[in-house]
């Protein structure tokens, strides 16, 4: 434990009872049935599952996007009733602003907080050259290729500094080589850091390699039906994650998320 | 491999402009068209269009100068009708694009307002003629106010468009930043929707110049519209095909203008 994760935390996420159901009278979808879970400060947890399994789904409820059909979803000791601050979310596909360049996208969040004029920009730089985009701070988005967008957009929200990071599967969309580039860095970001992080993907080797608690959910409605620790993301400080996804307890590991999604 | 030639991209214009000239010359002077002067030749309309901007003598033996056309210039005429849709399309701006984006974001305002949108959308606007010059007489008020009925509709709509357009995600992500409802509108509704309130705004153009030279049949000089009325129905037909010429152009010119303003104030159009 580093000294960094000690500082005052919004709490854990607390998800209890969560029952959620897209549509309205006679015509309804069940989505989720009954997710109980607490996700710790500086945790990384992360969420697989077929795709269409309602994870997504139980991210925007803690993001806030939603209400969930019934249950409540705290944080710390206090209820989310919509978005805020303290949960950063970054999207599968990047949401970063047209109109603004990089530099401005990656300052929106101190801007809208009224922070003064030098501190955006010392922030903003300061993310920039922590995702490595230093060089692209005066392009706008469209003019950056998927990998880097997804860089922008991850720095827009450390730059916000929230206490709790929700990543719906940011690395999709991206080819092999960009992606696993991407996971090194997402880890290096978690273990400076100290955030919370909840992680969806659809990928098995993602999840045991990036989570420090892997979860699965089970196929509409969704239900948490695996909940382990996981070694491999604290390992990753020292050992170079290709050796890591070379280990027999990596494979032993991903065999069995593999059966629980099964 | 030699160089093969190509033709270069103005060529075909200049051709079919040339040739449109040509064809319209040799009706001119044929006898297709009589009396002769209902058809007067380019260069006619070149001269009427001349002595339109400049002091000249009223001809017919009379040693008399007088200013242009109706005691304005051509392009002084020109320059009210201008003068009239910039204030009309001012004023439709400043109205349609909060109207627009309240009704875009508030969907209890969006059901009692639309249906009077689309209501006044689909009435010409030179119905309203008669009446506002009832309410505001026959000077510039009634004309003003013409061009603010006529601009202002398809400027609301396409901004509750464009915002009804605004990406879910693009919402929450700012919301995730903390943002409040008003910083939500100020710095993402509004830029977002920015590509469409500029193409409401275009559609709104065209539709004002058209209205505007219309409306200038009743008292409307000086004017372009007005002056090119009147010299049709005094048979200076060149100086009425000129004022044609000159409306034409200008509307091709303010639509090339406001692409400029999309270019320069959204650059991102079609790109994200």
């Amino acid at each position: 434990m580093t000294l960094e994760s000690v500082r005052t935390h919004a709490g854990a996420v607390r998800v209890a009872g969560v029952e959620h159901v897209f549509g309205s009278r006679g015509d309804t979808v069940p989505a989720l049935d009954r997710i109980d879970l607490t996700i710790e400060p500086g945790e990384l947890v992360t969420l697989a599952g077929p795709s269409g399994c309602g994870k997504t789904t139980l991210l925007r409820l803690v993001a806030g996007f939603m209400r969930p059909s019934s249950g409540t979803i705290t944080v710390g000791d206090r209820t989310v009733r919509g978005p805020g601050a303290e949960r950063g979310v970054v999207f599968q596909q990047p949401t970063l602003y047209p109109w603004l360049d990089v530099r401005g996208n990656v300052a929106l969040g101190p801007r809208l907080r009224g922070a003064a004029k030098a501190e955006r920009a010392a922030r903003a730089e300061e993310y920039l050259a922590m995702v490595g985009l230093t060089d692209f701070a005066d392009r706008r988005p469209y003019e950056l290729s998927g990998g880097m967008q997804q860089r922008a957009q991850i720095a827009r929200v450390l730059a916000n500094d929230p206490d709790i990071v929700l990543m719906d599967e940011p690395f999709g969309a991206l080819d092999a080589l960009t992606r696993e580039r991407l996971q090194t860095e997402l880890l290096t970001l978690w273990r400076t850091t100290g955030k919370t992080v909840l992680f969806i993907t659809h990928g098995v080797d993602e999840a045991v390699l990036l989570g420090s608690r892997v979860l699965v959910m089970s196929p509409r409605p969704g239900r948490i039906v695996f909940d382990e620790p996981a070694p491999f993301a604290a390992a990753s400080a020292d050992v170079d994650p290709v050796e890591l996804r070379a280990s027999a307890e990596f494979a032993a590991m991903t065999r069995r998320v593999r059966e629980a999604i099964a | 491999m030699p160089e093969r030639r190509r033709t270069p991209a103005w060529l075909p214009a200049v051709v079919t402009a040339t040739g449109v000239l040509a064809l319209w010359t040799v009706v001119a002077a044929s006898d297709l068209v009589r009396p002769a002067y209902l058809a007067p030749s380019p260069l006619e309309v070149w001269d009427a269009f001349v002595r339109a901007n400049t002091y000249h003598e009223i001809g017919g033996g009379v040693d008399r100068v007088v200013r242009g056309e109706e005691n304005y210039f051509l392009w002084e005429h020109l320059v009210v009708s201008l003068r009239r849709i910039g204030i009309g399309l001012l004023l439709a701006i400043l109205v349609g694009v909060p109207l627009g984006l309240l009704m875009g974001t508030v969907a209890s305002v969006r059901r009692v307002a639309g249906p009077y949108l689309d209501f006044l959308r689909s009435i010409p606007p030179l119905a309203y003629m008669g009446f506002l010059v009832a309410w505001f007489g026959i000077y510039d008020t009634s004309k003003i106010w013409l061009l603010f009925l006529a601009a202002f509709p398809p400027i609301a709509l396409a901004t509750i468009n464009g915002v009804r357009g605004v990406r879910e995600d693009q919402v929450n992500a700012v919301l995730s930043l903390g943002a409040s409802r008003r910083q939500v509108v100020t710095s993402v509704v509004l830029p977002a929707t920015l590509p469409d309130i500029l193409s409401g705004i275009r559609v709104a153009v065209g539709f004002a110049w058209t209205t505007v030279v219309a409306a200038e049949l009743v008292n409307g000089l000086p004017g372009i519209g007005g002056l090119a009325y009147l010299s049709g129905t005094q048979n200076k037909i060149a100086l009425s095909v000129a004022c044609i010429l000159v409306i034409g152009l200008t509307a091709i010119a303010l639509d090339a203008l406001i692409r400029l303003i999309e270019r320069s104030l959204v650059p991102w159009r079609g790109k994200a």
